[in-house]
């Protein structure tokens, strides 16, 4: 039998990214995948004559070639070549401020623009805003800095002194801190549900990294589906000397002296040095191996935790049979919500009768190629911030609540934002929480991993990868969501990079194995 | 140096809960009591009661048609099977001299007997195929049968389609559709359902009395018999054309759902071509691919009527094989013996999506339902690919 350094478990964002980087490093790598097509939610599928987006709305660190984001040196890096399509504003948004006026604005990308913009919304925001962005830069700069294998106090209180003093603080606090208008804030709020944690509990160096790299870098999106994204990895997975299988779940961990040494299938057994897993640290550690090898220390952080999932996805992808102009679509992505006080709106999204958040999306309007000419791509989303409601529906009402609550999103869409798309449906298809369990088999079909709120928010996680990832000596990684960068497309991918560092270093040619 | 900016409030002191955070994330860590991890989610087991990866049931009773006999399959004990969405398939696993296949077929029972541990399917004879034949002659009530979670996106979409269907309906074709008019009458799904089905002559009409007795209690479901060999008062004669479509169609908007053999589909197409419906209001079930691939456009010649050697690999295993042109390539991996992936048969789902690593295939355009990426990447679906070369495949697993 062949035997790997490395397997890696599931082809999400992080299994892609971590196969690719051990391959750099020159490992034999096996990357397996329980469903038929790569990517977890990076990925598409076909409906009559549309392929839909199932998840990505917009894929923050691309950038461009003259001024690459993360994602795009990454995809350099590692020799994958994705066709993008720059997203031109950053969002519109229906809403209702604190002081119960209404909502309708419309931000552009580019940091002058935005701010200029955002006061003309909200006259006299702009050095508060001004300072926002510096406050950004200094995070990032600061946080890249201090992520180094060493740092020196003296210089992170001399250069980088206010990253200090709102490093551990939530983005109200800071806000308030900068002397924020408000609206302003109601505004520039818009972002929290791509964190799934509202501004209250949201860590501000996680949201500024988002928030500066949206803004400033813009956003991007691949012209067909992130199925590109995902064929174009796993392509690259193969020349450089990886094997995929498709269809190969793993059931059960394989342990051998305290240590894992592979995986059993629905294929057979196969072997390796170490193992990295896309997979929920719940189901890792609850479902997939003998408990009397789970550290002590995952025990009680999966006990700490307390199964706080983040964001069960509800979408609805609808192929229409005419162009976004002669609809009257002008817009990307319009985030229409009842409120723009996040810590309400986030209690609002506990139970499906009170959820009235709405992310409407048009990819046709910044990508030509999204679906044939006169027709266009839409999707509504929202999330759920509990799961006892859709863990106790029965299958016999499950199909009718999907229409309703589509139906639900679809009117509101009409009665807020004009859009009257429901006569020009071709093909529609509804994921609810149970659709994401099923094809990801994530913890009740969470999108995010663990909320990424108060004491373990990403900065805590990621200043904890020795607790977390190097103390133990497992042979078993998990990666994806859950891990230290917490959720979205690009940060996956650097939490994937960033574990198969560290596996490498312990167990790859040349470790201490 | 620090930008100054400033920030009311704030001071060293939160420089020290920055410096702090992972110890705070610690310490809570370590005072949480020590519990096992529970890996077991509702959400989760209400998905995989859904969408299980199989269904491993028992032939529980067989109805004899006349050409044709409908399978009652399920658990003995009664427990339900997954429920589904009037107008599913299922992809049912067979085993015969050596060959490992499946074929997909219509649901024809109530998603309300799902609930009772049970489906129907009804298999006709077909004088051209293989699968049909060696089931009828060979199932028996109290064999084992896997087959695969309901699949398919052939059932009504409130949101999407007309209030009224007019249903088309060929031959075994009414399978689908008989599940619709059940769950009609069992409150599951609520339309207004005419099915215009053609049949040979009266005595050859599959489910007519299941039928007539669903419209007589049900006012919402109609049913209209078009016999192409035989005159009858009070039926139509001949196929389904576009007259009779608009003899029996409301006067407002309404959805076709078509559901038949190639040949009915071939006729239909030119017939509601004659309609002027948009064409979200016209939806087939699984359009069989191609028997006749040399014929279309496009196809090499010089592959006609030759076969092929197929190598295929997944992990490492490794076989070797035949492939004849004029067949896909998922029929030459099922005569192989070899398992592999298949529900559609039909180039839509994409189960069996593989990756072509050497050689070249013809694929009918009618059929293809791949990814953008894929096309451009070499996957091809190879229960509707055409080998016209030597070929090298990697195809993925399995679940049944």
């Amino acid at each position: 039998m062949k035997k790997y350094d490395f397997i890696v478990v599931g082809s999400g964002c992080a299994g892609l990214a971590a196969s690719l980087e051990l391959l750099t490093k020159g490992h034999k790598v096996l990357m397996i995948e329980q469903h038929n097509i790569p990517g977890g939610a990076a990925s598409g599928f076909v409906r009559g004559r549309f392929e839909f987006e199932p998840s990505l709305h917009e894929l923050c660190s691309v950038g461009t070639p003259e001024n690459p984001g993360d994602v795009l040196k990454m995809m350099d890096r590692f020799g994958v070549k994705v066709k993008w399509n720059q997203i031109k504003d950053c969002f519109r948004i229906i809403s209702v401020y604190s002081d119960g006026s209404p909502m309708d604005v419309t931000l552009p990308a580019g940091k002058d623009a935005f701010i200029e913009k955002l006061n003309y919304y909200v006259p006299g925001c702009k050095d508060s805003i001004e300072n926002m962005f510096a406050l950004f830069d200094e995070v990032r700069r600061g946080l890249e800095y201090a992520g180094g294998d060493s740092y020196s106090v003296a210089v992170l209180m001399l250069k980088y002194l206010n990253l200090l003093k709102v490093g551990a603080q939530d983005c109200l606090t800071v806000f308030k801190a900068l002397g924020m208008p408000q609206k302003a804030i109601d505004i520039i709020s818009t972002y929290w549900s791509y964190l799934g944690v509202d501004m209250a509990h949201l860590s501000f160096p996680h949201y500024a990294s988002m928030v500066s790299s949206y803004v400033t870098l813009g956003a991007a999106i691949p012209s067909h589906t992130s199925h590109e994204i995902s064929v174009a990895m796993v392509e690259r997975i193969r020349e450089l000397g990886g094997d995929v299988i498709f269809n190969c779940r793993a059931e059960e961990f394989i342990f051998e002296d305290g240590k894992c040494k592979g995986v059993k299938t629905n294929l057979g057994e196969f072997r390796a040095d170490c193992v990295l897993a896309n997979i929920n640290p719940d189901l890792i550690y609850g479902n997939m191996m003998d408990k009397s090898f789970v550290p002590e220390r995952e025990k009680k952080l999966s006990a700490a935790r307390n199964r706080n999932m983040s964001a069960r996805m509800f979408t609805t992808y609808i192929g229409l049979n005419k162009s976004a102009e002669e609809l009257g679509i002008k817009d990307y992505s319009i985030f229409i919500s009842g409120t723009s006080d996040s810590v309400k709106e986030y209690e609002s999204l506990k139970k499906i009768d009170t959820n009235n958040y709405e992310i409407f999306l048009c990819y046709n309007v910044d990508n030509p190629e999204a679906s044939p000419e006169g027709t266009c791509i839409c999707s509504f989303t929202t999330f759920y911030a509990d799961g006892e409601e859709w863990s106790n529906v029965t299958d016999e009402e499950y199909y009718k609540l999907k229409t309703k609550i589509a139906k639900h999103f679809l009117d509101t869409l009409k009665e807020k934002a004009g859009l009257d798309l429901a006569p020009y449906i071709e093909e529609i298809s509804i994921a609810t929480p149970w659709t994401f369990a099923r094809y990801l088999n994530t913890p009740e079909g969470c999108v995010y991993g663990y909320e990424a709120s108060d004491w373990d928010n990403i900065i805590a996680r990621s200043m904890s990868l020795k607790s977390d990832y190097a103390d133990y000596d497992l042979g078993l990684l998990p990666i994806g969501a859950a891990g230290p960068r917490g959720d979205g497309y690009s940060s996956a991918y650097i939490t994937g990079m960033i574990v198969a560092g560290i596996a490498d270093k312990k167990y790859g040619k040349g470790g201490n194995n | 140096m620090s930008k100054k900016i400033k920030l009311q409030g704030l001071s060293m002191k939160n420089a020290l809960d920055f410096k702090n955070l992972p110890l705070t994330r610690d310490e809570i860590i370590n005072n949480t009591p020590l519990k096992e991890v529970d890996g077991k989610f509702a959400i989760n087991e209400n998905a995989k009661a859904l969408h299980p990866d199989r269904q491993d049931l028992v032939i529980l009773d067989i109805i004899d048609h006349c050409d044709a006999k409908t399978f009652v399959i399920g658990n003995a004990d009664g427990k339900p099977v997954a429920y589904f969405r009037a107008g599913q398939y299922l992809s049912v696993s067979m085993k015969f001299e050596g060959s490992i296949l499946t074929r997909p077929y219509s649901i024809s029972s109530s998603p309300k007997w799902a609930k009772e541990g049970k489906y129907a399917v009804t298999i006709r004879r077909n004088p051209n195929g293989y699968a049909a034949d060696k089931a009828l002659d060979n199932f028996k009530v109290g064999d084992a049968v896997t087959v695969s979670a309901p699949e398919g996106n052939f059932y009504y979409e409130e949101l999407r389609d007309a209030k009224d269907v007019i249903a088309l309906a060929g031959g075994s074709g009414i399978t689908p559709f008989l599940s619709m008019a059940y769950a009609i009458r069992d409150g599951i799904e609520d339309f207004n359902l005419t099915i215009i089905f053609g049949s040979r002559n009266y005595d050859s009409i599959l489910f007519r009395d299941e039928l007539d007795a669903i419209a007589s209690e049900c006012p919402k479901v109609k049913v209209v018999h078009v016999l192409s060999d035989e005159e009858k008062e009070g039926f139509e004669k001949g196929f389904i054309t576009a007259d009779i479509i608009k003899k029996y169609a409301p006067e407002g908007v309404y959805s076709i759902f078509m559901c038949g053999p190639e040949a009915m589909y071939r006729f239909a197409d030119g017939e509601i071509a004659k309609l002027g419906l948009e064409r979200k209001y016209v939806r087939k079930e699984l359009q069989s691919v191609t028997k006749n691939v040399a014929s279309l456009p496009g196809y090499p010649a010089e592959a006609e009527g030759k076969t092929f050697k197929c190598k295929l690999v997944r992990g490492e295993e490794v076989y070797e094989f035949d492939a004849r042109s004029d067949e896909p390539v998922l029929v030459a991996i099922e005569r192989a013996g070899i398992q592999a992936p298949s529900r559609c048969r039909c180039g839509e789902c994409g189960w069996c999506r593989s990756k072509l690593l050497k050689g070249d295939v013809y694929i009918p355009e009618s059929t293809d339902g791949r990814r953008w990426a894929d096309k451009e990447n070499g996957y091809i679906h190879p229960c509707a690919s055409f080998p016209v070369s030597d070929l090298e495949i990697e195809v993925p697993g399995y679940y049944y």
